[in-house]
């Protein structure tokens, strides 16, 4: 029963700041994931999309089901552990996918053309229900990723970083640079033509509606990443229905960057979580009270909106009589 | 020129606040049967649960949400400035009125009377309103909505570390009590935390503060009814429908969306006082986004604009909870006696036992199927979709094809 | 001509309204007779005459004679029903909120407790019936809940929530009702919170001093001189409580603290760098009294970063998702962790427990056996032990159950927790036992611990928690 004490190691070989900035990094990602998420449905459809963190908590909750309660692939065969899971989640992707377009299709599309608030107000009753069915389903007990890295940890001498980060890091690079190759192709430049103006758009013969679907089919994928990664060590042991509050964490670095600016979503998201995972490190000053962390990207995100009140890389609306 | 109710031969008769006499007739009406809820069951034809303190309680409740709806209704739905950060000025109001009301003791508080604590709840919020203001004159549209919802987590960090003010997060305190005192004496004037008896009649604690509410709520209505048709309610609709357009016109942009801030938020800094101190006990995660949230869904689901919509809204989103929870209840009945097809029915909805299948789960503990809340939860988000997509008017807007069915009957066309 | 009928509307939508009201009017008396919520089919028609074979150990001052109702004088007021055959008790329960997952076991024991009463012929044949309210963990739902069931039930089975206990307190003074709170808040002790309400197990504040004492122990063994503690916990009276005591602990046994996030953890914020400097301040202990979807970013964040120590926390922190098959983190838990419970594991063997599998078995399988179940037999048997007193006694108002509820001199358990008093000093009454557990994935992933521990300490106190003398809660709700 006894425990080997001397075997707590010292921790002070590794910078605390270095620490700090790669724990913000790995934060910002996700943060980054869902935002641009989020910028290429507002982008793309108008629709300032509230049901973001439903998406990514029953993205995460679908990938939890493939791989777990439905086994697949490995029912079927029997692959090495991670070919099978990256099987597993690609599967559970395409699902978010169909998920994505399908609520698209049955409430915003009967949306079309109405102001912008009125679009946002049903996404905020979509994010109700579908978080409401969600945390049913879950129940008391969170759903496990079953991710093939486990709590493997790498020493790179300045820092130590979980594999899983690691893992994080390059999905996430190799997400945007997707994304970015997507608006060169035929239907990347479709979408943003319609994101310019969708009755011009149309007009040039731009199947609106096809945009649409792909728009929220991309953005319900990018949530599910974005709620998977949140959702594995050393974040979490599986998927909580309070996966869905890192949308609301990642809402400063929408606004931050730009809320029509894929670019702006990225860069925001990085910053904030490194601006909260640094004065989670360093503001512990009684005088900041407990979780002021939680509170620096909104502050943040208020000065930002002070100097420049449409983002830093958004578009300034031309205001005519 | 009687009968003819659109024909208003005076600017001032086409801006009465209320130009027909069936209108004076039917609210008089209302008012008097809202008036009389306390004694329903000895009044013949009237609904005599409401009489019951449980629902004596709901229907206080709406009363103060009706206030903090009409808050928001000026704000959002007349002047257009889509704000989340309602909740944040309810519970700025709350916790001026503790300070000032609350009794000396570990906490900060003053000891002073009702008709102290109750105006600075409004006076206060509304100072910090006109200070968010200038903000709203610089970010529009979604950035503002999204810069008002940093208030909300703003103030959520505040409640949480100000302890001496609001007893700390997941901790709380008291609130006052709804009594009127001249000064700090023992025996206040008017007791409306106990019961008693009035002109002979016995009244409980629940009767009394649910008049207190209505009586609130009148003179709330009556504030938003005539803002709305003063200079400054056409200023804040010429706003809303082209800030820029009304510039034009010599609308100063600046003042007046001050001001909508400012009026608002002393709406949402007295309905929160009187909210906390009806409640008794409150905890600081009270005042959080999901609030903010459900009072733009009621001004959505009245009819975002009108008053009589917000207070449509109100009723219809609190009372909602508790008709879903007895329908439950008594479909679960059904299915116990299980005499008729409605148990078969029923049964298909409701699941009672275990081994029993249903979309409603009435079995607390572990279980598929949703629970009455959830239920709730699912039905809240529905009407909100289902009022934006069908109705965007809101109660108000069935209520208008309503009445101009019913005006044309039986000529329908 | 055209405003008449427009007046004619108006008296016709009023007409309409009150109609529909009225139609509701009906439905209200069915509704609130009905048995919603009562949990298995009862079995009314089965023989009531059998004896309880779980008897109830009786006071020697009280008659053992159990009479047939009809027998008997019984005053009753509101929640009890001689004809009907029913009482009524209400259950104010966090279902769907934060701490759902927890309420519904404890529900489920109620529901299986209560079911086998029922069938065994009830308190002197009356059928007690369960009437649940879902708080979902909100001060407003309590309050109103509270309003709408005293009207209904004779007492309060539970009431979950420290702040939502204290919200109704001066309510159930005023209206002579009992409750017992579903919470281990140390001011229950307290004789100005307590007039009302029924406080069992042991409290977070004593809990914390005695798993300090024990890990102390074991990090002085291992041979380091001056052990160091790290907390860190929620806000709030279950936080702070908790917090409080193992500050208390670590002055009285001279650990210095070289971590205190008392409060600092928040559900829903990035708790990561709690656990980075958790990490950074090297202790050997680590007390953290938060909930296991918290508890797993402070811990991964710290594990992470190559920290190894002793974690312990309050009872509610522990989840057997933690040591699940596919949970990354289960190796590490079940080196570093130490789980404390108020009452006896389900996985030990003790009359109570066999009682309740038993029960479970029977009336409701589905449910996992996970500890939390014991929490509603616990509450169970003490609720039981009112009733029926109350109903010996004769007075089965609202306020005779109490004034019977507060007659109990001793309520035993039968293993599953230590015996309760509800007469004498807050000293004498105050509970300081704990029972103590590692963590066991095996065990776990075999199916033979659902709540995934092995249990090390059975009815466990530390000299620290035996010498504290109670004077005021440890944190003070103002």
């Amino acid at each position: 029963m006894t425990v080997d004490l001397t075997a707590v190691v010292a921790q002070a070989d590794h910078s605390q700041l270095a620490g700090a900035i790669v724990s913000g990094l790995s934060l910002g990602t996700i943060y980054a994931l869902l935002a641009m998420g989020f910028v290429i449905i507002f982008k793309a459809t108008q629709v300032v999309n509230f049901a973001h963190g439903a998406l990514a908590t029953v993205g995460a909750f679908i990938t939890a089901g493939v791989a777990v309660e439905l086994n697949f692939p490995g029912r079927f065969l029997d692959l090495p552990p991670f070919l099978g899971w990256a099987i597993s989640v690609l599967a559970a992707l395409a699902l978010s996918a169909v998920m994505g377009m399908v609520l698209e299709r049955v409430f915003l599309r009967p949306m079309v053309g109405e102001n912008l608030f009125s679009v946002a107000i049903v996404t905020l009753g979509m994010n109700v229900i579908l978080m409401t069915i969600v945390t049913d389903y879950i129940g008391p007990d969170p759903r496990s990723m079953a991710d093939p890295w486990g709590d493997a940890v790498a020493d790179l001498g300045f820092v130590i970083i979980a594999h899983t980060e690691i893992a994080q890091f390059g999905v996430a690079v190799a997400l945007v640079l997707m994304v970015a190759g997507f608006f060169r192709t035929r239907t990347g430049i479709a979408m943003r033509a319609t994101a310019f103006d969708q009755e011009a758009a149309r007009a040039q013969g731009i199947r609106v509606g096809a945009i649409f679907a792909i728009a929220w089919a991309i953005g319900a994928v990018l949530a599910t990443v974005g709620g998977i990664f949140g959702s594995v060590y050393p974040r979490r042991v599986g998927v909580y229905p309070d996966t869905a509050l890192l949308v609301f964490r990642a809402f400063p670095a929408i606004i931050l960057g730009g809320l029509d600016s894929v670019l702006g979503a990225v860069i925001g998201g990085l910053s904030v979580g490194v601006a909260e995972s640094l004065a989670g490190s360093y503001l512990n000053h009684p005088w900041f009270g407990t979780g002021f962390s939680g509170i620096v990207p909104y502050l943040l995100m208020v000065g930002v909106l002070f100097i420049r009140p449409y983002g830093i890389f958004g578009t300034e609306e031309i205001r005519r009589v | 020129m009687r009968g003819r109710p659109h024909l208003h031969t005076s600017y001032s008769a086409d801006q009465a606040l209320m130009p027909t006499v069936t209108k004076k007739v039917v609210l008089a009406v209302f008012l008097g049967l809202a008036a009389l809820a306390p004694i329903a069951s000895s009044i013949p034809f009237y609904p005599d649960f409401l009489g019951d303190n449980d629902w004596m309680k709901i229907l206080s409740h709406v009363a103060i949400f009706g206030i903090g709806a009409l808050g928001i209704n000026l704000l959002t739905g007349v002047a257009g400035q889509v704000s989340l950060g309602h909740a944040f000025f309810m519970g700025l109001g709350a916790y001026v009125a503790v300070v000032f009301g609350a009794p000396p003791g570990d906490l900060w508080g003053l000891g002073l009377p009702m008709w102290i604590w109750l105006p600075m709840a409004g006076i206060i919020p509304a100072i910090v309103g006109l200070l968010v203001g200038p903000a709203a004159v610089r970010v529009r549209g979604l950035y503002l909505a999204f810069a008002t919802l940093g208030l909300v987590f703003i103030g959520e960090w505040a409640w949480r570390n100000l302890k001496f003010v609001t007893g700390g997060a997941f901790a709380g305190r008291k609130f006052p009590e709804f009594q009127w005192r001249v000064w700090k004496e023992e025996e206040p004037v008017a007791d409306f935390a106990s019961d008693g008896v009035w002109l002979g009649f016995e009244i409980s604690e629940e009767a009394k503060v649910y008049l207190l509410m209505l009586g609130f709520l009148v003179v709330a209505t009556l504030v938003a009814k005539n803002l709305q048709r003063t200079r400054t309610g056409r200023a804040f609709q010429a706003i809303r429908d082209r800030d820029i357009a009304a510039e034009v016109m010599g609308v100063n942009e600046f003042r007046y969306k001050l001001t909508a801030f400012g009026i608002s938020s002393a709406f949402a800094g007295v309905a929160g006082a009187l909210f906390a101190s009806f409640v008794g006990r409150q905890i600081p995660e009270t005042w959080d986004l999901f609030l903010s949230v459900e009072f733009i869904a009621i001004i959505l689901i009245g009819g975002a604009g009108t008053v009589s919509g917000a207070l449509m809204g109100t009723a219809f989103v609190i009372v909602l909870p508790r008709l879903v929870q007895d329908f439950t209840e008594w479909l679960s009945d059904v299915i116990e006696r299980g005499e008729s097809t409605l148990a078969t029915v029923a049964d298909v909805v409701v699941a009672v036992s275990p081994e029993d299948g249903g979309l409603i789960n009435t079995i607390p503990g572990v279980g598929p199927g949703l629970s009455v809340f959830q239920l709730n939860q699912v039905l809240f988000g529905l009407l909100i979709i289902l009022f934006m997509i069908f109705e965007p008017l809101g109660l108000y807007g069935i209520w208008l094809r309503v009445r101009n069915y019913w005006k044309g009957w039986p000529f329908t066309y | 001509m055209k405003s008449k009928f427009r007046w004619l509307a108006m008296v016709m939508a009023v007409a309409l309204i009150a109609a529909s009201c009225g139609g509701d009017d009906d439905a209200e008396p069915a509704t609130t007779a009905a048995p919603a919520t009562t949990a298995a089919p009862a079995t009314t028609a089965a023989p009531a005459t059998t004896a309880a074979p779980e008897e109830e150990p009786m006071d020697e001052d009280e008659p053992m004679d159990v009479e047939e109702p009809s027998d008997m004088m019984v005053a009753t007021d509101i929640g009890v029903d001689l004809d009907g055959g029913v009482i009524k008790v209400g259950m104010l329960s966090d279902l769907t909120g934060p701490f759902g997952g927890l309420v519904g076991l404890v529900a489920a024991g109620f529901n299986a407790y209560w079911a086998d009463v029922n069938d065994q012929g009830g308190i002197g044949g009356l059928e007690v019936e369960l009437v649940y309210r879902d708080t979902v963990y909100s001060v407003d739902n309590h309050v109103q809940f509270y309003e709408e069931l005293k009207d209904e039930v004779v007492a309060f089975g539970h009431s979950t929530g420290s702040p939502h206990t204290v919200a109704i307190r001066e309510n159930l003074e005023e209206d002579g009702i009992l409750a017992i709170p579903l919470t281990w808040y140390s001011g229950w002790s307290d004789p100005a919170l307590n007039a009302n309400l029924l406080s069992h197990g042991t409290p977070y504040c004593i809990e914390a001093m005695n798993m300090i004492g024990y890990m102390h122990d074991i990090v002085v063994d291992s041979g380091v001189d001056s052990p160091t503690l790290a907390i860190a916990s929620f806000p709030g009276d279950y936080g702070l409580d908790s917090a409080e005591g193992a500050r208390l602990a670590a002055s009285a046994l001279g650990i210095e603290v070289v971590y205190d996030g008392s409060g600092a953890v928040i559900p829903g914020q990035d708790n990561a760098p709690i656990g980075n400097a958790i990490a950074q301040s090297g202790a050997n202990i680590v007390w953290i009294t938060a909930n296991a979807a918290t508890l797993t970013e402070v811990y991964g964040a710290a594990i992470s970063q190559g920290f190894e120590a002793l974690w312990s926390g309050a009872a509610p922190v522990w989840s057997q998702a933690l040591v699940a098959p596919d949970s990354p983190i289960k190796d590490a838990i079940a080196r570093d962790f130490y789980t404390s419970i108020y009452f006896s594991p389900i996985i030990e063997n003790n009359p109570g427990t066999e009682f309740l599998r038993e029960l479970m078995a029977k009336y409701a399988p589905e449910v996992p056996l996970i500890d939390y179940v014991v929490e509603g037999f616990i509450e169970s048997m003490i609720l039981h032990e009112a009733l029926n007193v109350a109903y010996e006694n004769g007075d089965m108002t609202q306020s005779g159950v109490l004034a019977a509820a507060k007659s109990i001199e001793n309520i035993d358990f039968r293993g599953l927790a230590p015996s309760e008093s509800y007469v004498g000093g807050a000293n004498e009454r105050l509970q300081r036992q704990i029972w103590i557990n590692r963590p066991d994935p095996e065990a776990l992933a075999a199916g033979t611990s659902p709540t995934g521990i092995r249990v090390i300490e059975r009815a466990y106190t530390h000299p620290i928690a035996a010498d504290y003398v109670f004077e005021e809660a440890c944190y003070k709700l103002s």
